[in-house]
Formats: C-alpha cells, sequence, structure tokens
C-alpha cells in the first residue's frame, strides 16, 4: 500500500496525475478456490459439549457464512473409540465425550461426511496438559489515540505458571460479558391508540451481553528456562463504551496446544494483526490438518485440535471514568401522534405516571435486547 | 498542378535511372586474375559495360572479399594507387588516368567561389561533417609503420600498444575492435582507447571497426616492439548506403555472452515519455531485462530482484538510478559514451551483485573545440558544455539538468496538490588529463529529488560521488589503472499523513572503494587482466523520529552498520585453437560486517523472533563479526562456427552482500539497503548460459539465442507483514532460501538501414522456496512458489523508420506477463469471525501488461553554417490508452470486499521536446 501511495504521489505532481486511474477489477479467483470446505472443531476438556463445524468458504466479493447441513461426524481416539456427534444445526454438530477418554497424552482425529459423500478427516492432534491459570488481572493505561484526548480504558493481562510437563504453546481465547442499561421503562407506547402500561415494564432495562474477543493470543514458551511467563497482554477496553459501566467480566481461556495447532493459531494471528490495508503486506495461506480424501487435490480450511483447558473469570467494576455512548435518541413529535406510521408500531413514547408526552423514544430507549444482548442475568453474575 | 506532378515523376525517374550503377551492389564477394577478367563479370552479370583506355594495364588481380560493395566503391578499390578511377557515364563506366570523368562544366558564379572558400575551411571541418559533405568517397589505405627497422625485438613477436581516439573530439574510443586480416586475430580497445597486440614483424592488413564509426583499413609494416595512435572517424547516418562487413561480423564474433550494447543514436529516436530519454527503460526492451513498470525504478535482469543489479557510472556505484520514482533517469544520456550490460559472463573484475552490471562510461570531453548541447521539454531542461583545456591534453565536460515542474502544480485546483512541490536536479562533470602514456580522471555525480505532497508526505532523496583514476601504461604490454572512489545515498522521508504516527526518518549509506587492476597482453593468443579491490561500506540506517507535537511514535534508532569487502581477482583470456577461445577467471573476495554492532542471538531452533531472544553479544568498533569467504569462477568459452556465426557457453558464479529491505518488486526511494550481517547470510549464485549468435549480413540482421539457468543461495524474503522501521533486528523479518531461475532469450536486430530496430523475446521462470523443519520459517508451506518478479513472457519490438535524414519515425510496442500477486480468494468464519483464505502464495497474476508508443523526429535544416541545430520529438506514450494494472488491492466496503486495479498511465499522453546544440547537424 505504502508503495502504491508514492506512485499515486509520484503521479500528482506529474501532469500526469490525470492520466492514472483506479477502476473496479474482477480478479478471476477459480472456482475451486471460492469455494472450500471448512472443519473449526475442538475436543476440548473445558466443555461437557464438543462441537464441530461445517461450513463452505464464500466468494470475498459476497462474504457470508454457509453452513453444511446433513453432515455425519465423528470423533475418534487414537483407542478406537468413536464418538458419533449429532447435528443441531447451522452447521453445528455436538456430542459427548466422557471426561475420562480425555487426558493428556491422547489422540483425537474428526471425520466428517459431507451429504455429497465427501470424506473430510483430520490428523490426529495430541492433547496436551495445561496448567491451570495462575492470574488474570488489569492495568488502567492510556493507549495511543488521537494527539488531543488520549483514550482511557484497562489493559488485561495473564500470567503463566506451568510444569515442565506441560504444554509449552498455548492459546489464549477471552470472551467478555458487560452489563448495560436501556434509558426508560417501557410505560406508554402508540399502535393507533396509545397504550399506558401500569406498572411500568422494568424487564428490558437490564441486559448483559456476550462477545468473543476476535483477537488471537498465542504464546510459546520453548524458548524460556522456564515453562512460565508473566504479563502477556491480552486485551484492552476502553472507556468509550458502557462496556466498563455497570460491570464487566472476562473469561480466559488457557488452551494448552500441539505444535500442529500452534502453528495453525500463531499464522492466523500473524494474518489478523495486519495492519494498514488488506492487500498491504504479503499475508499466509493458512493451512490446517484436514483433508478431503474423496478429492485430495481440493483443500480443506480449518483446524481440529485436541486441547486440555484451563478457564479463569475476572469481574471489573468502576474503576475508571466512563463515558459511554447511548443509543437512545428521543425526537420531538411536532404534529403529535399523526407523525407516527403503523410501519412503526409500536411506537414508545416518553411519559410520567400522569400523562404521556409527544417525544418519541427508538427501541434502543426501552428496549435493551434490541442491542443484542439477553435480558437474563448470566448465572456467573456477581448478587 | 498535373505540370508538377510530371516534373516530379521526371526527377524520380532520373533519380532511379542515375541509382543504377551507383548503387548496384556486388554480391557476392568477386576474385578476379585479371581486371579485364573482372569487367568481364560485370558485363556479364550485371549488364554494365566498362571503358578503360588502351594503355591501360589490365593484368592484375582484383580481390574484393567484402559483398554488398556498391560498384563504384568497388572500383575504386580495385583501382587504388593505379592512378586510374572509374567514373559512371550513360549508365556504363569508364576508366580515365588521373582525374574522375567531369560530367559537368565548372559554374563560374558567386556562389561557386563562395564553395571554394569554404573548402579551405576545411581543415576545421569535423569528421562527420566532411563525411556528410563528401558522401561515398572511397578512402585510400594507409601504411603504417611501427617499430624501427633493424630493431630487437624482444621475442619471436613484437609488443604493440596501439590507441583508438576519436577523430573529431580527441576521446579515446572504447570497445572498438581490431582484426588482422592474417593471422585472424584481433584485440579490443578498452576504456582509454588502448589496446595491445602482439605481431611477428611483417605486412598486415588491418580492420579498425566500431559501432557508430567508419571501418578503416590500415597496411601495417611492423619492425619492432612499437606505438601507434589511430584516429577514427564517426560515421553519419546514410540511408542504404551502410556497407555490410562481409568478411567478418565482428560485433557478433566479439560479443560476450549476455553482453548487451545500446548505440546511443539509437536511444535518442526512440519514443521518450515526458521528454525524457531514459536509457534504463530502453535497456528493458533487450532480450532477458524486464523494466519494473511505470512509476518505479528497477529492473529485473534474468529473473533476478531489482537488488541483483549493480549500477556503475565512471566507477561510482549508483544505488537509486531514477529521478521522479522511476519515471526518468537519474542521469543526463547526453553525457553517456557507453552503455554495457553484463548479464551471461561477468568480467571477473566485477563483483557483488547477483545479476548484472550496468557500466556507464561519460565521454571526456571535446579535446579540440568547445561546444554544448541540450534540451527542453515541458519538464526538464538540460545543457551538457565539453571543450578542451588544453588542446589534446585536457578535456572537461560539464552537464546539468533540473526541472521546473512546480509551475504546473500550482496550476492544479485541487488544493493539496497546489500546496505541494516536486522537482529532481542532477549535475556531473569530469576533467580528463591524457599524455597518451597516462591518464588522469576526476568525475563528479550529484542527483537530488524533492517532493512533498501538500502537507501529507515527504520525500527527498539523493546520490553523490566522486571518482579519480589514474591509468598508466607500464610498458608495451602492461598497463595498470589504478582508482579511487566515493559514493553516498541517502534519503529523508517525513510522513505526516496521520498526526498521531506522524515520523520523520534519515537514512544514509557510504561507500569507498580503491580499485587496482592490470592487464597484461602475454601473446597474441594470451591476455591476462588482474587486480585487487577493497570496499568499505558504512550505513546509517537512521532513526525513527516522531513528527510534530502531536505524534506519539516512539523515536527508534535503526542503527549503523559498516563491513568491508577485499577482493582479487585473475582473468585469463586465451585462444586455444584458432576459432576456440576461452576466458576463465577467479575472483576470491572475502566480506566482514564489522562493530560497533550490538548482536542478538536466539534460541536454536526458533524462528529469529524478539520472543526468542536468548543473549546479546556486543561488538566494538572497527571489530570483525563474521567473515564470509566468496570464491567466484567465472568461465565462458566461444566457438566460432564460421565467419558469420559463433556458439558460447558461460558458467558463472556471483555473491552478493547487501539487499535491499523492500516487499515490493520495485525500488523505492524510501528503501534501505542492509548488509549482510551476523545472521543474514551473502547470497550467491551460479549461472551456466549457452548462446548462439548468428549474422545475416545481406539484409543487416544478426540474431541470438540464448538459454540460461540460474540458482541462487541465500535468497532474501521477508516475513508476512514485515516492517522494516519497527525493529533494527533485521533478522526477525527475513527468512533465507533457494531462487531458482531458467530462461530462454531471443533478439534479432536489424541496423543502419532505412526500417530498422529489434525485436526480442524473452521467456522466464524465476522461483523461490524457503523451506525449514519449522512451518514458522518457511514460506508458503515450504513449497516452491513464484518469486515477485516472475514476468513468464515478454515481448518487445522496437522500429525505427528514416523517411529521410530530417524525419524519423519511431515506436517501442512492450507485452509483459502480469506479475503474480497473492489474491484474498474466499471468507470463512471462526467463532463467527470472519477470516480470508488466501491463495498460495503469488498464486495468481495481474492483468498482462501491453503498451505501444510512438514518436517522431524531426530534425532543422540541413545548412551547414549555422550557430544552432535543433530538432524537436514528439512522442506518444501509450497510444492505445490501455489502462494497465500496477497494481490490485481490496476494500472492504459495507461488508462487502471490492477489488479495485491501479493503473500509472491509462491514457495516451503526448509530449513534444526541443533539442538543441551548436553547430550543424552533423556536429557532435
Amino acid at each position: 500500500m505504502h508503495q502504491n501511495r508514492l506512485i499515486l504521489l509520484s503521479i500528482l505532481m506529474l501532469p500526469l496525475f490525470l492520466a492514472s486511474c483506479i477502476k473496479a477489477f474482477d480478479p478471476q479467483i477459480k472456482g475451486s478456490d471460492s469455494k472450500k470446505y471448512v472443519v473449526m472443531g475442538r475436543v476440548s476438556t473445558a466443555d461437557t459439549m464438543q462441537t464441530v463445524n461445517v461450513s463452505l468458504s464464500s466468494p470475498i466479493s459476497r462474504p457470508q457464512y454457509e453452513a453444511v447441513n446433513g453432515c455425519t461426524v465423528t470423533i475418534m481416539d487414537d483407542r478406537s473409540n468413536k464418538f458419533p456427534l449429532y447435528e443441531v444445526g447451522n452447521g453445528d454438530y455436538i456430542g459427548k465425550i466422557d471426561p475420562s477418554f480425555m487426558f493428556p497424552g491422547a489422540s483425537f482425529m474428526v471425520e466428517v461426511i459431507v451429504p455429497d459423500g465427501t470424506r473430510i478427516i483430520s490428523d490426529y492432534d495430541q492433547m496436551q496438559s495445561c496448567p491451570n491459570i495462575d492470574s488474570v488481572y488489569f492495568e488502567i493505561d492510556e493507549i495511543e489515540g488521537n494527539a488531543i484526548s488520549k483514550t482511557k480504558g484497562i489493559q488485561f493481562y495473564i500470567d503463566l505458571e506451568g510444569s515442565l510437563s506441560d504444554s509449552r504453546e498455548y492459546l489464549f481465547e477471552a470472551v467478555e460479558t458487560w452489563e448495560y442499561h436501556s434509558d426508560y421503562p417501557l410505560e406508554w407506547y402508540y399502535d393507533g391508540t396509545v397504550h399506558h402500561v401500569v406498572p411500568p415494564d422494568y424487564s428490558k432495562m437490564v441486559c448483559w451481553r456476550t462477545e468473543k474477543i476476535p483477537e488471537i493470543f498465542t504464546l510459546n514458551t520453548k524458548n524460556l528456562s522456564f515453562n512460565a511467563s508473566q504479563r502477556i497482554p491480552l486485551h484492552f477496553v476502553n472507556n468509550l463504551t458502557s462496556r466498563l459501566l455497570y460491570g464487566y467480566s472476562l473469561l480466559v481461556k488457557q488452551i494448552a496446544l500441539s505444535e500442529a495447532g500452534y502453528t495453525f493459531w500463531d499464522q492466523m494471528r500473524l494474518n489478523s494483526t495486519q495492519d494498514g490495508s488488506l492487500y498491504g503486506k504479503q499475508p499466509i495461506a493458512i493451512r490446517g490438518n484436514l483433508q478431503n480424501t474423496s478429492s485430495p487435490d481440493s483443500e480443506v480450511l480449518g483446524f481440529f485440535g485436541a486441547s486440555s483447558v484451563s478457564e479463569k473469570r475476572i469481574f471489573v467494576s468502576n474503576v475508571i471514568e466512563v463515558f459511554a455512548e447511548t443509543y437512545c435518541s428521543p425526537s420531538v413529535l411536532r404534529k403529535g401522534l399523526r407523525e407516527i406510521t403503523p410501519r412503526d408500531y409500536p411506537a414508545y413514547l416518553m411519559g410520567d405516571a400522569e400523562r404521556y408526552y409527544n417525544v418519541l423514544l427508538n427501541n434502543e430507549c426501552v428496549d435493551c435486547t434490541v442491542l443484542r444482548g439477553i435480558n437474563i442475568k448470566p448465572a456467573f453474575w456477581p448478587k | 498542378m498535373k505540370k508538377l506532378l510530371l516534373i516530379g515523376l521526371f526527377f524520380s525517374l532520373v533519380g532511379i535511372s542515375n541509382a543504377q550503377i551507383a548503387d548496384k551492389k556486388l554480391l557476392p564477394p568477386i576474385e578476379a586474375k585479371t581486371f579485364a577478367q573482372f569487367c568481364q563479370v560485370l558485363t556479364d552479370q550485371y549488364g554494365i559495360k566498362v571503358h578503360y583506355p588502351q594503355g591501360f594495364d589490365a593484368e592484375f588481380p582484383i580481390k574484393l572479399p567484402t559483398d554488398s560493395l556498391n560498384i563504384l566503391d568497388a572500383f575504386a578499390i580495385a583501382l587504388d594507387s593505379t592512378g586510374y578511377f572509374a567514373s559512371e557515364w550513360n549508365k556504363q563506366l569508364v576508366v580515365l588516368p588521373e582525374a574522375p570523368l567531369i560530367e559537368q562544366l565548372p559554374d563560374y558564379t558567386a556562389a561557386a567561389i563562395a564553395l571554394v572558400e569554404e573548402k579551405d575551411e576545411s581543415k576545421s571541418l569535423t569528421a562527420s561533417e566532411e563525411k556528410y559533405l563528401t558522401g561515398r568517397k572511397p578512402e585510400a589505405i594507409q601504411t603504417l609503420r611501427i617499430g624501427k627497422q633493424g630493431a630487437q625485438v624482444s621475442g619471436s613477436k613484437a609488443k604493440i600498444l596501439g590507441r583508438i581516439l576519436d577523430a573529431e573530439t580527441g576521446e579515446p574510443v572504447y570497445f572498438a575492435t581490431i582484426f588482422v586480416e592474417e593471422t585472424s586475430t584481433g584485440a579490443v580497445s578498452d576504456v582509454n582507447g588502448f589496446l595491445n597486440l602482439m605481431l611477428r614483424p611483417g605486412k598486415y592488413n588491418v580492420v579498425f571497426d566500431f559501432l557508430g564509426y567508419e571501418k578503416k583499413k590500415y597496411l601495417f609494416e611492423i619492425y619492432s616492439d612499437g606505438e601507434f595512435v589511430i584516429r577514427i572517424k564517426k560515421t553519419v547516418y546514410q540511408m542504404e548506403e551502410f556497407v555490410v562487413h562481409g568478411d567478418k561480423q565482428r560485433s557478433m564474433k566479439d560479443k560476450d555472452p549476455g553482453l548487451d550494447k545500446i548505440a546511443m543514436r539509437t536511444i535518442k529516436e526512440l519514443p521518450m515519455l515526458m521528454g525524457e530519454r531514459d536509457i534504463l527503460k530502453v535497456s528493458g526492451t533487450l532480450p532477458g531485462i524486464v523494466s519494473v513498470g511505470e512509476g518505479s525504478a528497477g529492473l529485473n535482469v534474468r529473473g533476478g530482484g531489482a537488488d541483483q543489479n549493480a549500477f556503475f557510472i565512471n566507477k561510482i556505484p549508483v544505488y537509486n538510478t531514477s529521478h521522479m520514482f522511476g519515471f526518468f533517469p537519474a542521469f543526463n544520456s547526453d553525457i553517456i559514451k557507453d552503455f554495457s550490460i553484463y548479464k551471461g559472463h561477468i568480467p571477473a573484475e566485477y563483483g557483488g551483485r547477483l545479476s548484472s552490471v550496468f557500466n556507464i562510461i561519460t565521454r571526456r570531453g571535446n579535446r579540440s573545440r568547445f561546444t554544448a548541447h541540450g534540451g527542453i521539454s515541458p519538464l526538464s531542461a538540460n545543457i551538457v558544455a565539453e571543450g578542451p583545456l588544453k588542446k589534446d591534453r585536457a578535456s572537461f565536460i560539464l552537464s546539468a539538468r533540473s526541472t521546473y515542474s512546480d509551475w504546473i502544480l500550482q496550476r492544479i485546483e485541487d488544493p493539496v496538490i497546489r500546496s505541494s512541490a516536486a522537482g529532481f536536479s542532477d549535475y556531473s562533470g569530469g576533467l580528463h588529463y591524457d599524455n597518451q602514456s597516462t591518464q588522469v580522471g576526476v568525475f563528479f555525480y550529484h542527483s537530488y529529488d524533492r517532493f512533498r505532497l501538500g502537507d501529507i508526505n515527504d520525500y527527498n532523496y539523493s546520490n553523490d560521488g566522486i571518482s579519480l583514476s589514474v591509468g598508466q601504461t607500464i610498458n608495451k604490454s602492461l598497463r595498470a589503472e589504478f582508482s579511487l572512489v566515493g559514493a553516498q545515498y541517502t534519503f529523508k522521508t517525513t510522513d505526516k499523513q496521520e498526526v498521531s504516527s506522524a515520523y520523520e526518518h534519515a537514512y544514509q549509506m557510504n561507500e569507498y572503494i580503491f580499485r587496482a587492476d592490470f592487464k597484461q597482453v602475454l601473446s597474441d593468443k594470451h591476455a591476462i587482466d588482474f587486480g585487487a579491490n577493497f570496499n568499505l561500506y558504512q550505513f546509517n540506517r537512521g532513526k525513527v523520529l516522531a513528527y510534530g507535537l502531536a505524534s506519539l511514535r516512539k523515536d527508534l534508532d535503526l542503527g549503523k552498520e559498516s563491513g568491508f569487502e577485499t577482493a582479487l581477482y585473475i582473468s585469463d583470456s586465451y585462444d586455444i585453437m584458432p576459432r576456440l577461445h576461452l576466458t576463465a577467471g577467479l575472483r576470491f573476495a572475502t566480506f566482514s560486517p564489522t562493530g560497533p554492532k550490538k548482536v542478538y542471538t536466539y534460541t536454536p531452533g526458533f524462528p529469529l523472533d524478539p520472543r526468542f531472544v536468548e543473549d546479546s553479544l556486543f561488538f566494538n568498533k572497527n571489530e570483525v563479526i563474521k567473515t564470509f569467504i566468496e570464491p567466484d569462477l567465472r568461465i565462458a568459452l566461444n566457438y566460432e562456427t564460421d565467419e558469420k556465426g559463433s556458439v558460447k557457453v558461460a558458467f558463472n558464479q556471483m555473491h552478493q552482500n547487501m539487499f535491499m529491505l523492500n516487499n515490493t518488486i520495485s525500488v523505492a526511494p524510501n528503501t534501505q539497503w542492509k548488509l549482510a550481517d551476523y545472521h543474514l547470510k551473502p547470497s550467491s549464485s551460479n549461472q551456466v548460459s549457452v548462446g548462439i549468435f548468428r549474422s545475416l549480413p545481406l539484409s543487416g540482421i544478426e540474431f541470438s539465442v540464448e538459454g540460461y539457468l540460474k540458482f541462487t543461495e541465500n535468497f532474501p524474503e521477508f516475513r508476512d507483514g514485515a516492517s522494516f522501521l519497527e525493529s533494527e533486528n533485521v533478522e526477525t523479518v527475513v527468512l533465507q532460501g533457494q531462487q531458482q531461475a531458467k530462461g530462454i532469450e531471443l533478439f534479432v536486430k536489424r541496423s543502419n538501414r532505412r526500417l530498422e530496430g529489434w525485436f526480442s523475446y524473452t521467456y522466464s521462470v524465476s522461483s523461490v522456496q524457503i523451506k525449514d523443519a519449522n512451518p514458522l520459517n518457511s514460506i508458503n508451506n515450504g513449497e516452491v512458489y513464484p518469486a515477485n518478479f516472475d514476468i513468464p513472457h515478454v515481448v518487445n519490438m522496437v522500429i525505427n523508420y528514416h523517411l529521410n535524414r530530417r524525419l524519423t519515425f519511431s515506436s517501442i510496442v512492450t507485452y509483459q506477463t502480469g506479475k503474480p500477486v497473492t489474491y484474498p480468494v474466499s471468507v470463512y468464519y471462526v467463532d463467527g469471525v470472519p477470516q480470508f483464505d488466501y491463495s498460495k502464495r503469488n498464486a495468481y497474476r495481474i492483468p498482462d501488461y501491453f503498451r505501444v508508443d510512438l514518436s517522431m523526429t524531426v530534425e532543422g535544416n540541413l545548412r551547414r553554417k549555422k550557430l544552432l541545430h535543433s530538432s524537436l520529438n514528439i512522442s506518444v506514450y501509450n497510444v492505445t490508452g490501455r489502462q494497465n494494472p500496477y497494481a490490485v488491492y481490496f476494500n472492504s466496503e459495507s461488508g462487502r470486499i471490492k477489488s479495485f486495479q491501479y493503473s500509472v498511465i491509462g491514457v495516451p499522453i503526448l509530449t513534444a521536446t526541443w533539442i538543441f546544440k551548436l553547430g550543424n547537424y552533423a556536429s557532435e
């Protein structure tokens, strides 16, 4: 990209600047490249149900998740035990493996038979031993932002303390959950007639939203004299969202990887940390451990691994001043309720116990579930 | 109107009939026992009657070895030293004593008197003027006596030191060939015009020849060791008048495998972009050499990277060879005397780069009179002035070129562009002293580029160099040359695009060279070149500093590095058999990076990554960190299959101790060079090449087919996502592996005709493999992939058509396979997060490149007496307006990924350039 900019600059300086041009371009991707099977799955000691996901990749011009349903999916270990999985829809297949089969040294593979008969198998992946998470903590920090106001936030870290028999290669996953509130209870709404809810409905005022952090964190301790490392940086949460306003929780998964697993995830990390434009640097064509045995030339994307996992959850509240954005923007109905079209029913109105006002509340003002959260308190949430 | 047409028709008919004898060619060569027999052959085969006086003794033998002579010239040679002359009369030939036949009575008018006066001035005419004015007058063969009668000859053969100078300017002529007919041996003149011969005392017919000069014959009478100086004249292009070398095809026979030369005249007539002549772009039309593209400097030679080429201008290394990001060459083409490209057999005196050597030798200045020339284009102006300081002893040459492009920017409405500035300049100059036995030359070179785009970016870069060389003739068979060279390349970048990460970075590299080169002639079949060089490198990779108060960037010192290279070489050139010639060279070099330096060591078996640092080592100033031993073997075997063709085989080994830190295939102005160091090994390559060369004298065509195979070890590739401004430890972003290149090059050239030019086709494959037991140290899973500069098919066609002496049309047609790229080919989801699936490294290609350029050159009038001669060149670049993609990139727009192609020049560009010089059409 840098080079492109140089060229652009040089063009601009010349009267030739008229001559250069940028136009849409169809890269003519081979059909076999744009549709590939993707199998992602992991036998994990942390999960009671093991999940394997089967999908198809989609052309870059029309990116979409394309589930592959109707497959026969079987996980096998190196002692000839078979664990059939059953379909739960959307390309997901789940099944239970008794924890007694999952121990360091055991190897697992997956076999997927796609409805058209295509058979996909993975290599065996050996389960490594995973120590408990030593500690997860955070520090208040300022990161680079624009020059006028640096962005404050909290930076999470993890310490690893493993024994020599534990794995030396790790993947860390983080899942965040935060509580957020809508601004008004549901009290008045209009759907041709005005309704007054008494008492006001507070049920959609408090929600919790859970998201997996898309960043990939890997660690390799093979070069260290001890299988330990401190202050491994995880992700940063800034104070410009509502995340840190009412309560924030981070679940950190420490996943012990085999060498093949580490290679796969570290390459994923490198590809995802490319800054600038998508095309700025030479990316890696990542190939996991899956093969299409029906048609060996067809590549299969993804990775099937076996991992022992340890988890730790941390709660954060009231540690930093938050400047949260709000999605509630009431608007005055100058012409009264006539302005509301049936398309917008039910339309929420601002009001008090006595009366409503000609002020329209958008859905985000009264219904926190609109912002992709749920209004059921998670079991792990403190009282 | 009809009348006019008729008159025109009449004149053309007259022209044709006149031309019948004068332009009739003799083919094939004639051998006749007597002159009378020769005349009979002419009558029988060509229908030409020859009349000669009764007293004329016609019993002498005629031997005309050269074919394609015109008949008048053939007679001139046949009648040479008889005192008789042949003239054309009424479609017949008349042989008369003392003077040619007078066809017209002299016209006693004022004009004729003026002509007589001018003839008195003829001593001051330049050689080419003289030739231009006198036309095709055959020249007498001169006799040169060398040595003293009765003097001792040191061996059985006399050692002769010859020198070839330009008759007009007094400058030495480089690469002129001498051919001794009796012994079928020859020699080639060096940079200073010197050549050595070894001949037994006796008489020899000797022919001197060089592209662009008149071929000249001499009779040598050799008595003992001695010297001679010969001044040869430049030829002026004369339509259909060029006599093809019928006896020996020098240009083809002497061609080293993989040596290319371009005559400056050819370059002057080609289409130009924005009125600038670019020898580098022209060299990109030769087989095996690919120009990286518009808006980028750099050439890829035989499947090698842009940093595998060495550029020298009078021994000064030039690291950035272009102005304006590659649009214009960084040197004024008007001062170039010789431009050679070595890409196959590279002489042992050169080292340090894997693919090629581009050697530019500048003119030394006219030693007999002052002159100046220059050119004006919409973008820049240039001027060259030269002349004697002391006649025939010392001369100077100065050249200056500068842009005035800022005014164009001021006229553009866009405020960013209006607040931008851009410009370049280059200056060079030389002083030369020459007293036949000693030559002293000083040359300096400076080029500078500045560029500011609004308040977004600043770029400045400059090349500087100075060289001092002293050549000394030690004895008749030994010559020495000593040179001292200093060169510097610097750039400074300021990136202000994002206030919070704005930075400035200045980089500097210095190179100091001492060379001693010797040439010893042992016998007429045997010569040795030997010498030594010492190169000192001092690089300051510079500091990346936060720019402006608002920048949050952490300051980083990329560090300094230094190293030195020593080399000894010897090269033996030997005629094994009359038709078999061997050149065997050995170059023994060492390269040592030196301190002060802090070097990190990494855990063995792990990627060289900051996460795996094990220890650090400190090296003091000038302490040798490591020494690399680099022996190179260079062998070339040349077999002449017959008079008109040869087969050449060469084996070439090269080493390279520095490379560019660059992810793209072109040379950006902020590209850093890096020396081999504790972790990064020098690259080395082995190349085998075979070539077949042949000429077809009757049609003026030469052709060659060459094939090569090249293996490179420790080829540096950069890790995915490498950035060269974020770490001083370059080893963390470099992986080294193998590169392999192979190709076939086809070249057909027609020269010195009304319709001339060349056609080249190159098939080449260049692939890279970076494989390591650890997949993280591999690229593309360790599989072989096309190199970034793998361009399999390249076709170039260059055509010049000389309508007449004043009007020339030229065209260039270029086709190239598109460059390889890695595409994101599909999207898949891992835990709901979209991920791109990329194709294998360089598995796709951007669309092919195709371009046609046309140009027309109109010369000013041909009047002889004038102060200034000028010419106008009108060029259209990219006539078809094809939007050749330079790069393809992808952008995400509201969840959809769109692909775009970027074309640098997607429309035809018309330019007019005015070129002037002091003197007339034929002046140099």
